[in-house]
């Protein structure tokens, strides 16, 4: 052994001496170099790994929200066709009642104007039957020559009335 | 004389020489004739001393690693400058090769929570090293350098030696790297546990209480200790294997390329300078990952 440090003048304060030169090495490459370097090696991967992470998120929700989406819309499909149908149904019924009550309005007015038609005529009749009797009364008064005869004119216009 | 003698004698005289220096000023005229007389041009095991600092004497290849040091807080303080969320060339790069290197780490580890804890230190020894091995292959690294004299004869002293052709470094990174190792399994499993993975107390006193159950235990617990025994020489071994493999390629890389520049120092050595700048990338790598997995088996509960 001692020939072997003899050999290679092996000595401590050389070895000392070397330590502590790779010991400032160390601490210089450490603090100063590797040290910042890991940190902002991990500072950049931990954005990056919260930004992925924060794209899944927005992603998961936007498919979400995309299902929502889809969802109301189908429920509002939905929704609007019941409400169609309801209003077709209102609107058909609303169509039958006005109909109803337009053909009784219109058979009521018929009815009406046929009533006022009849008493119309009834009375253009009556009218009509008293002018044609005051003009027999005048013309057979004309022709028997101005006689007056009024139990034979009544007559006359009873069997002009009847 | 045994060649271990030798070296150490020739580490003294450099000193000696260095020591010398000024006094060699005086009498330049006498080191110049010595110099133009013969230079040993020698590759040695050992770093050389360049100068001393109180009772401390620098190597050139400590030289070379404060060099590494001044290029990573060059490095880094420029990284820091550039760092942001939304990243330039350069943090892109960086980003590339620290996600290329924790996917490795994820495959020795089993978990990136692990890997993470683990990348700084192994990192650190992988750009340490890589950048030792590297500018070993420089031009100027182990040829430019001051000749000293002594006795007559004048010794070639570069001012640089990668930092890793010296077993020094190796051997203080290896038991950084083992110790480190050990301290991360205490804080992970605990004392008890990690010290019985080396020293199997558990197994000893767990005999009187299973003895009657199972009497197996008086054989099997009795190798457990040993095996124990075995993984504390093991730990020893793992020092040597680091440092040693380390400072072997290195070397030997050097003494491959001081040879074939000695046969042609034009052209002739561009392929094995390639050749050294992959084996300081695979023995960087090598380095690294054993003690990723010496950091992975030793915060793990299970026994070896």
């Amino acid at each position: 052994m001692g020939n072997i440090i003899d050999l290679f003048h092996v000595d401590f304060k050389l070895l000392l001496a070397q330590m502590v030169n790779f010991a400032i090495v160390f601490a210089v490459l450490y603090f100063v170099a590797l040290k910042p370097l890991l940190a902002a090696m991990h500072e950049r991967s931990e954005k990056i790994e919260k930004s992925l992470s924060d794209a899944r998120r927005i992603e998961n929700r936007l498919e979400e929200a995309e299902n929502e989406y889809q969802a109301k819309v189908g429920e509002a499909r939905r929704e609007a066709m019941a409400i169609m149908e309801k209003s077709q149904a209102q609107a058909e019924e609303k169509r039958k009642e006005i109909l109803a009550r337009a053909k009784l309005e219109i058979g009521q007015a018929i009815n009406e104007e046929k009533e006022k038609l009849r008493r119309e005529k009834a009375k253009v009749l009556t009218e009509l039957k008293k002018e044609a009797g005051s003009l027999v009364a005048l013309s057979l008064e004309k022709i028997l020559g101005g006689q007056k005869q009024p139990e034979f004119d009544r007559r006359i216009i009873d069997k002009m009335k009847k | 004389m045994p060649k271990t003698a030798v070296n150490a004698a020739r580490h003294r005289q450099i000193i000696k020489a260095m020591d010398n220096n000024g006094r060699q000023d005086q009498n330049l005229n006498q080191t110049q004739a010595a110099t133009d007389a013969h230079v040993s041009h020698e590759q040695t095991l050992f770093a050389e001393p360049l100068f001393q600092i109180g009772n401390f004497t620098a190597t050139n290849s400590l030289v070379n690693s404060w060099l590494v040091l001044v290029v990573i807080v060059i490095l880094s303080l420029w990284l820091r400058r550039r760092i942001s969320l939304v990243p330039g060339q350069l943090q892109n790069g960086f980003e590339t090769l620290v996600d290329g290197f924790l996917g490795i780490f994820d495959s020795v580890t089993g978990s990136r929570a692990r890997s993470l804890k683990y990348f700084p230190l192994v990192f650190a020894f992988f750009i340490f090293i890589l950048l030792s091995n590297w500018m070993g292959l420089l031009p100027g690294i182990g040829s430019i350098g001051q000749i000293v004299e002594h006795d007559g004869h004048a010794l070639f002293v570069p001012y640089f030696r990668s930092g890793t052709a010296d077993l020094n470094t190796t051997l203080a990174l290896a038991i950084i790297g083992v110790v480190v190792s050990h301290i991360f399994g205490v804080a992970a499993i605990g004392a008890w546990k990690h010290l019985n993975k080396f020293i199997n107390l558990e197994a000893i006193i767990e005999i009187p209480k299973k003895v009657r159950q199972d009497p197996a235990v008086l054989l099997v617990n009795p190798i457990k200790l040993f095996v124990g025994l075995v993984e504390l020489i093991g730990e020893a071994a793992k020092l040597l294997s680091l440092s040693f493999r380390l400072f072997g390629n290195v070397f030997a890389g050097e003494i491959l390329l001081a040879s074939i520049s000695a046969i042609l120092a034009f052209g002739l050595p561009l392929p094995f300078m390639f050749l050294e700048v992959i084996v300081g990338l695979v023995q960087a790598t090598i380095f690294s990952m054993l003690i990723l997995a010496y950091l992975t088996i030793n915060t793990s509960a299970e026994e070896h």
